[in-house]
């Protein structure tokens, strides 16, 4: 039985993480969102909401669920203001659909993180995730310049706007970006745009060894080159470079970076355009895409060469293998490991030794119910945990909403 | 104000911290928006963190409101101190902690001025974005307050995109470090809603920034126009041709005769003039060029300038720069706005602005960031005429509800602060504003920090808000005004 929200006794087919939801709720419109948690909230019910379901393997383990919440009906690209560069899209929008969309004026929402003909627009903005091109556009909290979220309690509320500068009132948006679903339910949400290039080139440079990788990345970029992407990956350790901007441009900067990787002792390859595309899919794909153990690290840039050496010692003398791939620059590592459980933990944990706060950090996004046991998924998160929590609750006082998935455990 | 808790303030922190005399606190009365004043009831002026915290604890304690000031050059009346409050003034924590080229950070004390840590890291080739025309005599502490934006920000992203981390004094006195020194911390991005939120949240007392390397190459295009039209759509169509330049400003024939008779730019006489900086790859930055030119000539630009060197460029931006102090030669008062507006909407509310002109009969100059939409209008008016205050106000008002009629924000960059405050209603629900109240609440339960402002308030919206004088800093030929 299907009421005005959608909402149905859960069943086999709907479980998360093997546990059956008593409700699934699929709302079509934004007052649907509203009454489906203000119901929720007069039923003293807890909420999980789920977009793609790409990530819902992160986060701690679920005992019960109430209501799941399924954004897959608000899949809509409400507004492309191609004048403007900016877009409007319901949170249950994938990725790929509104670049399908969008492309049609040659623009794009410059977010690649994994999985994207999946993942949607809410579940990227509450993860905060990214991908290689970060390099040059940001993250998804640079690019959301308003969003429509629902609050625990069924209140609507907006948050900036649909201009791209815009400095009045609280940036909530940005606030509700990245907290993991803890404080509202996002509905939709508008960003800045970037237009699509008109050609791209891939350069893959293996180097032998962590210290070269770093030296090679500097260089490069201290010479003004402008790469959409510096990424970083083992096994073999390279960098690869994606060059987008007018034709002759890519051309000349991609054969600056050969020619500079051979000057670095290193082995350059250039791949066409068709060449690119699976490359990059494969690329995503090791890490995302196979089983293990998901983390995400992140270190000062100047630390990146002695982390990775670092890393391969820590790895091999526990007995554990990983694939990583990363942006160079920022220093942003996404690790896939495997092995045993408690070395797993053992590592996280030691890495997160030589870590100051602030200056880096080791979170774990994926892993096993065993693994999750073991180790803090999230590490420290240093003196303003107070009023994280302060903040979720003021949102969410009864804790209804993701349950247990903020930072921290929120 | 009690003198026993002034006392309580010189116990704690030294007397020499404290300014308590009358006639010396006359200083600190109004920001940037000199229509607005109030003497505050002590003035602090801490050298260190714990001082800070010392303050902010005594407030906490007593139930004192206190509100941070940095150099108060800030256009919607943040910094304005509160009666019966005590004002925190950050100028001498004024001291570049940390500057790490291998990371490319800086990490500096708040009272810093912007344009310094650029003057700090240059001779390593660096630099710090946003780029406010203040940034002579802007504080870093005011920037994250009020999320600065600049000319430049169009393709760099405003304040809030350059910032990574802050030591804070939260309002009962605790000292907090958010975000840090790498890309991401892990948690709530506290930092995200305390840039911009108008030091309503905590005390500022570190900030740790994102430098970056100066491009390869630059170049500068001024172009004129016959109308504001063609103008504004030169801009739609470069934005549509796929191209973020650097920067794209635009000037009507009122700023540009304003800026001509004041500094001799150079500058054609016409309707509109587009300066348009493209930076980057050597490469891309020629071939965008070329584009840009061909927009300019569709458009029917002429009279187009392009900066051989250095001092040229020097020139045309001094020429944009100038315009805003420049109108004080045209009318002795103006009032000046913020909005913003649709980029693709420019020739429409233009051309609205230009029919208000004429309609009220009051001069209003228009000088703006138009690639990201920020409008700056200006509107002259005349003090000594009966009743044109009032008329000018009617008239600013009337701009931002053009703004809002077409989707825009009643502030693109100056912030919302004491000025716009009543303004807020206009632009979002109640609900809007009770959720943002949430986030107030769970920073600062007792509202002691900066209070009345952001938010509307009774107290507050039964004023009325007055003309634009020029900041003491722009008089004295300190600073010109974008
Ligand atoms: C001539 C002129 C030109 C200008 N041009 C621009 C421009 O191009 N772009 C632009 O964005 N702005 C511009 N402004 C506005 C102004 O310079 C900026 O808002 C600036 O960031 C304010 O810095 P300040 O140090 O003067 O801060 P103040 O005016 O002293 O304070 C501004 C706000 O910041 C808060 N604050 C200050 N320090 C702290 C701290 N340490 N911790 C917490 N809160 C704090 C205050 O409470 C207040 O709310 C201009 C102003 C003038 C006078």
């Amino acid at each position: 039985m299907h009421d005005a929200e959608g909402r149905r006794a859960g069943g086999a087919a709907d479980a998360v993480d093997g546990v059956v939801p008593r409700w699934v709720a699929e709302p079509a419109s934004q007052e649907g969102v509203a009454r489906t948690l203000t119901q929720a909230a007069a039923d003293g019910h807890s909420v999980l909401v789920q977009g793609g379901g790409t990530k819902l393997g992160w986060g701690p383990r679920l005992e019960t669920i109430d209501v799941l919440l399924r954004t897959g009906r608000l899949n809509e690209v409400v507004a492309h203001r191609h004048g403007d560069l900016t877009a409007t899209m319901q949170a249950g929008t994938t990725l790929a659909a509104t670049n399908e969309r969008l492309g049609q004026y040659r623009q794009w929402l410059a977010l690649d993180p994994p999985d994207s003909t999946r993942a949607t627009v809410g579940g990227i903005l509450a993860t905060n995730d990214a991908g290689p091109r970060r390099h040059r556009h940001g993250a998804p909290r640079d690019l959301i310049i308003g969003m429509t979220l629902v609050r625990a309690d069924g209140v609507t509320a907006q948050s900036g706007g649909i201009v791209v500068k815009n400095v009045a009132g609280y940036d909530v948006a940005r606030l509700l970006t990245g907290s993991f679903g803890s404080l509202g339910v996002i509905v939709d949400a508008t960003f800045k745009l970037a237009p699509l290039a008109d050609a791209s080139r891939t350069v893959v440079v293996e180097l032998s060894d962590a210290p070269l990788v770093a030296a090679y990345a500097t260089d490069l970029l201290s010479r003004g080159s402008t790469p959409a992407a510096i990424e970083l990956a083992t096994d073999p350790l390279r960098v690869i470079l994606k060059f987008e901007s007018l034709e002759s441009v890519t051309a000349g900067q991609a054969e600056e970076a050969m020619a500079l990787a051979t000057s670095h002792g290193g082995v350059g390859q250039l791949l066409d355009a068709d060449a690119q595309d699976q490359f990059w899919t494969g690329h995503e794909r090791r890490v995302f895409a196979e089983e293990g153990t998901l983390l995400k690290a992140v270190v000062m840039p100047a630390d990146l060469a002695s982390s990775l050496s670092w890393l391969d010692e820590a790895a091999a003398s526990r007995g554990l293998s990983y694939v990583l791939t990363g942006q160079a620059a920022l220093s942003v590592l996404h690790l896939r490991l495997m092995g045993p459980a408690e070395q797993q933990a053992a590592l996280v944990s030691a890495w997160r030794e030589r870590l100051t706060l602030g200056r880096g950090s080791v979170v774990v996004r994926r892993a096993s119910a065993e693994l999750k046991a073991l180790t803090d998924v999230w590490g420290p998160l240093g003196d303003t945990f107070e009023v994280m929590r302060e903040v979720k609750r003021r949102f969410d006082p009864r804790a209804t909403l993701n349950p247990g998935r903020g930072p921290g455990g929120l | 104000m009690t003198s026993e808790f002034i006392d309580e303030l010189e116990r704690r922190i030294g007397s020499e911290a404290v300014v308590r005399d009358q006639g010396e606190l006359l200083t600190y009365e109004s920001d940037g928006l000199v229509s607005h004043r109030s003497r505050p009831g002590v003035a602090v002026l801490p050298q260190t963190v714990e001082q800070v915290q010392a303050v902010v604890r005594a407030c906490h304690e007593a139930d004192v409101p206190f509100v941070a000031r940095g150099q108060g050059t800030g256009l919607s009346g943040g910094a304005l101190p509160h009666p019966e409050g005590v004002l925190i003034v950050m100028t001498r924590m004024n001291r570049v902690v940390e500057i790490d080229i291998p990371n490319e950070r800086v990490t500096v004390e708040p009272g810093v001025m912007n344009l310094e840590v650029t003057r700090q890291v240059a001779p390593h080739g660096y630099y710090y974005a946003p780029d406010p025309s203040s940034q002579v005599i802007c504080s870093i502490g005011g920037n994250l307050a009020e999320n600065s934006g600049g000319a430049h920000c169009l393709k760099y992203g405003f304040t809030v995109h350059h910032v990574l981390g802050a030591e804070a004094v939260l309002p009962d006195g605790t000292l907090v470090h958010v975000g840090g020194a790498a890309v991401d911390t892990p948690g709530l991005d506290l930092l995200g809603v305390l840039v911009g939120s108008e030091g309503t949240l905590a005390v500022v007392t570190k900030v740790t920034l994102r430098l970056l390397r100066r491009p390869e190459s630059v170049r500068t295009l001024l172009a004129a126009f016959d109308s504001t039209d063609d103008a504004g759509n030169a801009v739609s169509d470069v934005i549509s041709a796929g191209i973020i330049p650097a920067a794209i400003e635009m000037m009507d024939r009122t700023t540009i005769r304003a800026a001509e008779a004041a500094v001799q730019p150079g500058f054609p006489d016409a309707e509109a003039v587009l300066i348009v900086e493209l930076d980057g790859h050597q490469a891309e930055v020629a071939a965008q060029f070329e584009q840009i030119e061909a927009i300019s000539a569709k458009n029917q630009g002429w009279g187009v300038q392009v900066a051989r060197d250095d001092a040229q460029r020097g020139r045309i931006w001094m020429g944009r720069k100038a315009a805003f102090a420049a109108m004080g030669r045209v009318s002795p008062s103006y009032y000046v706005q913020d909005g913003v507006i649709p980029r693709s909407r420019l020739p429409e509310v233009l051309r609205r602005i230009r029919k208000l002109e004429q309609d009220s009969g009051l001069t209003i100059g228009n000088v703006f960031h138009a690639g990201d939409g920020n409008l700056h209008p200006l509107v002259c008016y005349d003090d000594a005429v009966d009743g044109q205050a009032e008329l000018a106000e009617q008239v600013a008002s009337e701009i931002l509800s053009y703004c809002l009629d077409v989707g825009g924000s009643l502030t693109g960059e100056h912030g919302i602060g004491a000025d716009k405050a009543c303004h807020m209603p206009k632009m979002f629900t109640d609900d809007d504003l009770a959720t943002m109240q949430r986030v107030r609440v769970a920073f600062d339960p007792k509202g002691l920090c900066n209070p009345d402002k952001l938010f509307p308030t009774p107290r507050l919206c039964g004023e009325v808000p007055g003309p634009y004088r020029a900041h003491p800093a722009e008089a004295a030929g300190l600073a010109e005004r974008v």
